[in-house]
């Protein structure tokens, strides 16, 4: 533990979540003709607020903080601005924050995406309340990703819910009230299963004789995860599986229930399209770029670093899940004429590309995954942003709505045009990397470990598929038509405008970013390979070399 | 045990202070509202002597809300004496008759106190300014039903809490049913207090058969008790369990009061009346039913299950009732949750979602009969027990933040004879949008979702579930096949809490999305005092969602007079 500001509490959790209940209880007080009238100046503190919090893990970045440890040499199980603070004391319950390379690219993203929401949203409706739940949101996510304590970690997962609930609610298309209780009940459940789980992880480590500190007076235990990653190692070291075989399989199926259905992985995944297609740009842009890495930060905080023996026993379907949920998300992507639905697909087809990156269990193949959750981070967000902005302007979603767009809106075209090659995989590009990477990496392990090369198979086929999908919905938006083609009916004859000011900017933004990691992929590479390559040396290595 | 205080004898007063504080309130409410300017006769003469009873009375004692206010204070008051007395390093005292103990007080009963007392003394302060709930146009002081009325209403809430403590408070069989049935004859005319209505008295009656059936059968089997025993005494039935236990007679007795029992905490399948009563009755009364009375459920299936059937004396691993219970919580969380799907009324959803609780409740109590007590065991078990009871009391403490809360706002919702249709609450958002956070904070924090209080209630439980039934695994590891099977009484619970999500996001829904019935547009009818009691529950609801280590300490305390001494 160290002394001095805690950095991660108070700017980067802190300051948002007890922000932005501030501005909604401020907000409450007021009648509805001064609620419209604040609604800029709302906006506007929305926006500090977030660039401070990008300030604060920039300077993080950069290493220039005190007491910081160098991001991608970092030891394993050493955490950088670690606080904790006794939160309730006879459970073992601490308010407990800390940050490594696992952690870090995740708080970046999430502080980088926030002021790119607010501005490309800039001028959603009811921005009054709009603003402040996107910045709760926001909190709530970091507190995912800086937990160290299971209990907070859990709150805070579930904390992230809501915000999101209401930003489906009052922000939606036109079946919002359906999709946001899907989304809500959907990954509810997935995360009660999960809670059980890990109260009994809890309950079943090693009772401790002296309490107090991280275990509680009534209990003897801690829900500290370093303590009980330590506590795993501890018995990989002596050759044993912690908690045992038949428990570490069982616990690890119950909180991998949580986190594949959060990732998601087909045939858990029916609830992203539906919250995709309904929510408002900026609760999709968050969704996409941060909520559902949740899901794999989790597998790797908790269940792959607890139980990676259990992780090996269920190598096969991990494996097996990926590849359903990559070519699976392909096809449907193929069948879609809505634009949104077919971006979230894609969002399910990549997010098989981490869970097949996991499942190799390679380190090649681990960094690729944290690599796609960072890069899927940038450039999803902005492939919805390109959504929003058609949606906004043509009124309608449907791909064949409109037709000859790099004529009418050329910023738009553009954008799009960027984004979509991006999403599949262009070379120089931040996507291209990670998917190379688990290419890389699921052949090394093919071939190490003699099985059959037909895995291969489908990753080759989603490649073509992929392709195939983006060219074929960018040639019927953006270029078919030729000279003579006339703006939707639902337009009503009026101009078709390009998009905004406030809009160009967070596109350009992301594009920036997406070319940089896509050109020097070890700014953010070397941070997750050191990571992972320690994870490794401590927890993977003495168990795949036989070590039991 | 000699050194109990006699009834009455040195000390009693300042032992049972809070119930003496209710006993005088009994009085005030009785005297203040009659005192008039009447004079009394002397006879044979023309001397006439102010007499004070009757006649006309001042402005003041004829307010409608004097009563209430009166009723409020010494709510409070008792509350407060109850904490003090927590506060002030808790002595245990045994009142006892003899050598017959009849009441003791110590942390297990003054928590309960803590719940009756706080629980009612928000359904008294919501009620000061809300009586009738019908609806009138008139709002003003004059449309409350006249004070004549009102007082039978808070002695009744008087007479209820009085009896709920005497049932914390019994250390013998009697006198837990004589508390049990004062508080059960006042829960009946409060049920049925809006007797103009349909709903009103349909729901007075239901509650009424039904519960006095239950009575009944309850009574029934303490007869068999006592011709089995000879004596009901806690200790001495608990002495006998162990000797004879496994007889039919005690068995038998034992399943009747189950039924006594299992009515008042609205368990299946002897929950049938609930949904109506709750629907009839007035909504903080309704609150009452679904926290405190229930509370006292708790404390007689305790009483019945974890002292006289002791699972402690058990030689064989288990007790008789293991697997009875484990049934009927699980019947009970499942049903009561399936029902709350299918109910479109919000008082009936609430009714039903308690029925649930009863259920996670039940699962809690199950798990403790499943822990093993041979000697190598003993003291693991002692502490799994002491973690289930922990759970059970902040259970019941945090459930008055929001079910009270939650039956409060449809209260207010009642008194423009809204609140019996989902579709009254639509559009809360926009008419009164702090009434509307609160609902939806009551619903998430009944659903579990944290950082609210219903969450950590929620954790505690499955956690107590959980910890006993990994009892064997005390070196750490443990098969999955050699846990125990209350662990699926867990795995049910958190699925039956999965499945209540959907209900109560419903009722956000409704009030988020919906635009307002016609007709409602306008901000709800005026009340101070109920909108004080809510925003209590609001705070309390996130405080101890939040910072709970103080209250989880202050139950942990309570468990441990219950279970320390096992």
């Amino acid at each position: 533990m160290s002394t001095g500001i805690d950095w991660i509490s108070l700017p980067l959790v802190g300051l948002p979540l007890i922000s932005s209940i501030v501005l909604l209880m401020f907000i409450g007080n007021v009648s509805n003709a001064a609620r419209e009238k604040l609604g800029p100046s709302i906006r506007m503190v929305s926006l500090i607020i977030s660039f401070i919090m990008l300030g604060v893990t920039t300077m993080m970045f950069f290493g220039q903080m005190d007491k910081m440890a160098d991001w991608s040499t970092m030891n394993f199980g050493s955490f950088n601005f670690e606080f904790s603070y006794v939160w309730i004391e006879s459970l073992g319950i601490r308010w407990s924050v800390g940050m490594d390379a696992l952690s870090f690219p995740m708080v970046w993203l999430t502080t980088f995406l926030l002021p790119i929401t607010i501005v490309a949203t800039w001028n959603e409706k009811n921005a009054s309340v709009y603003f402040p739940l996107i910045l709760m949101m926001g909190g709530a996510l970091i507190g995912v990703f800086v937990a160290l304590d299971l209990f907070m970690f859990y709150v805070f997962w579930e904390l992230t819910l809501i915000p999101m609930f209401f930003l489906i609610l009052k922000w939606g298309g036109k079946d919002r009230k359906y999709a946001s209780q899907k989304f809500f009940i959907y990954t509810f459940t997935a995360s009660v299963v999960m809670l059980l789980g890990l109260v009994t992880l809890y309950l079943m480590q090693p009772e401790q004789i002296v309490t107090g500190g991280k275990y509680g007076t009534m209990t003897g235990r801690t829900f500290d995860i370093p303590t009980l990653v330590s506590h795993s190692q501890a018995a990989n070291a002596n050759g044993m599986w912690f908690l045992g075989e038949s428990m570490q399989k069982v616990l690890f199926v119950m909180l991998m229930i949580g986190f594949l259905v959060k990732l998601p992985t087909v045939p858990f995944h029916t609830w992203l399209p539906d919250a995709h297609v309904q929510a408002p740009t900026g609760g999709s842009m968050l969704l996409a770029g941060v909520m559902l890495k949740m899901g794999a930060y989790g597998m790797f905080r908790l269940p792959l670093a607890m139980f990676p023996h259990a992780a090996e026993f269920f190598q096969f379907w991990l494996l097996a899940l990926g590849m359903v949920s990559l070519v699976w998300g392909a096809v449907v992507c193929l069948g879609q004429t809505n634009l949104k639905k077919m971006v979230a697909y894609s969002s399910v087809s990549h997010m098989g590309v981490i869970l097949i990156g996991i499942a190799t269990m390679q380190p090649l193949g681990w960094a690729a995954a944290l690599f796609m959750m960072f890069a899927h981070g940038i450039i999803s967000p902005m492939l919805f942003a390109v959504c929003g902005a058609f949606k906004h302007h043509y009124h309608s979603m449907e791909i064949g709505a409109m037709r000859g767009m790099a004529k009418h809106s050329p910023w738009l075209a553009t954008s799009m045009m960027f984004g979509w090659m991006a999403s599949l995989g262009l070379p120089l590009l931040a996507g291209f990397v990670a998917e190379l990477m688990m290419f890389l990496a699921l052949w090394h392990f093919l071939a190490a470990e003699n099985w059959s090369v037909f895995w291969m198979v489908g990753p080759a086929f989603v490649l073509a598929i992929t392709a195939a999908y983006y060219l074929w919905s960018m040639q019927r938006t953006i270029f078919e038509g030729g000279d003579d083609t006339q703006p939707p009916a639902s337009l009503h004859g009026a101009p078709v405008p390009d998009i905004a000011d406030s809009e160009k900017i967070a596109m350009v933004i992301m594009a920036a970013f997406t070319i940089l990691f896509g050109i020097m992929p070890w700014i953010a590479l070397d941070m997750m390979n050191g990571w992972t390559v320690a994870f490794f040396e401590q927890l993977l290595i003495p168990i795949l070399n036989g070590g039991v | 045990m000699t050194d109990g205080i006699e009834p009455f004898g040195e000390g009693f007063v300042t032992a049972l202070a809070p119930e003496f504080v209710l006993v005088i309130g009994l009085f005030t409410l009785m005297i203040v509202p009659n005192l008039g300017d009447a004079k009394f006769r002397i006879p044979l003469t023309q001397v006439r002597i102010p007499w004070l009873f009757g006649g006309k009375r001042g402005t003041l004692d004829s307010d409608p809300r004097l009563p209430g206010i009166f009723a409020s204070v010494f709510f409070v008051m008792a509350f407060i004496l109850a904490v003090v007395s927590f506060i002030g390093g808790m002595e245990t005292k045994t009142i006892a008759s003899g050598t017959n103990e009849l009441l003791k007080v110590d942390e297990f009963s003054r928590l309960f106190e803590l719940i009756f007392y706080g629980a009612l003394a928000l359904a008294s302060i919501a009620s000061i300014d809300r009586l009738p709930a019908t609806s009138r146009k008139d709002r003003s002081v004059s449309g409350l039903y006249n004070n004549r009325r009102q007082v039978d209403f808070y002695i009744l809430l008087m007479t209820c809490g009085l009896g709920m403590s005497v049932v914390a408070l019994a250390q013998d069989m009697f006198l837990l049913f004589i508390g049990l049935e004062l508080a059960s004859f006042s829960t009946y005319v409060l049920v049925a207090f809006m007797k103009e209505t349909k709903e009103g008295s349909e729901a007075g009656m239901k509650y009424f058969i039904v519960g006095s059936v239950a009575s009944g059968v309850g009574l029934y089997g303490l007869s068999l008790l006592y011709l089995w025993s000879g004596s009901l005494q806690f200790e001495e039935l608990s002495a006998h369990f162990n000797a004879t236990g496994m007889d039919p007679l005690p068995l038998t007795a034992l399943g009747m009061l189950l039924v006594g029992f299992g009515f008042k905490v609205s368990a299946a399948p002897f929950h049938f009346a609930a949904p109506d009563a709750y629907a009839g009755a007035p909504g903080p009364v309704a609150g009452v039913l679904a926290t405190a009375s229930k509370a006292m459920g708790i404390v007689g299936l305790l009483r019945i299950l974890l002292v006289v059937a002791s699972p402690e004396g058990m030689d064989d691993a288990t007790t008789v009732w293991l697997v009875a219970l484990a049934v009927l919580s699980v019947v009970t969380m499942t049903w009561g949750n399936l029902a709350a799907l299918g109910s479109t009324n919000p008082k009936r959803m609430l009714a039903y979602s308690s029925v649930a609780h009863a259920g996670y409740m039940l699962a809690a109590i199950t798990a403790i009969g499943a822990l093993n007590w041979e000697a190598d065991h003993a003291d693991a078990s002692r502490n799994a027990a002491l973690a289930v009871v922990t759970a059970l009391m902040f259970h019941l403490v945090v459930l008055v933040c929001f079910k009270l809360g939650a039956f409060l706002v449809l209260s207010l919702l009642e008194s423009e004879n809204g609140g019996h249709t989902l579709e009254s609450l639509g559009g809360l958002v926009k008419r009164e949008p702090f009434l509307a956070v609160a609902m939806f904070i009551f619903m998430m924090s009944l659903a579990g979702v944290p950082p609210l209080a219903g969450f950590l209630s929620k954790l505690l439980v499955v956690m107590g579930i959980v910890k006993a039934a990994l009892l064997e695994s005390g070196s750490g590891s443990i098969t999955f096949s050699e846990i125990h099977w209350v662990w699926y009484l867990a795995l049910i619970m958190v699925i039956n809490s999965a499945i209540s999500v959907f209900y109560y996001l419903r009722v956000g829904l409704v009030m988020f999305f919906n635009e307002p019935e016609e007709g409602r547009e306008g901000p709800l009818p005026n009340g101070t005092s109920i909108r004080f009691a809510i925003v209590a529950c609001v705070a309390s609801t996130i405080y101890f969602g939040v910072g709970a280590g103080q209250l989880i300490a202050l139950c942990e305390s309570a468990a441990n007079a219950l279970v320390g001494a096992w």
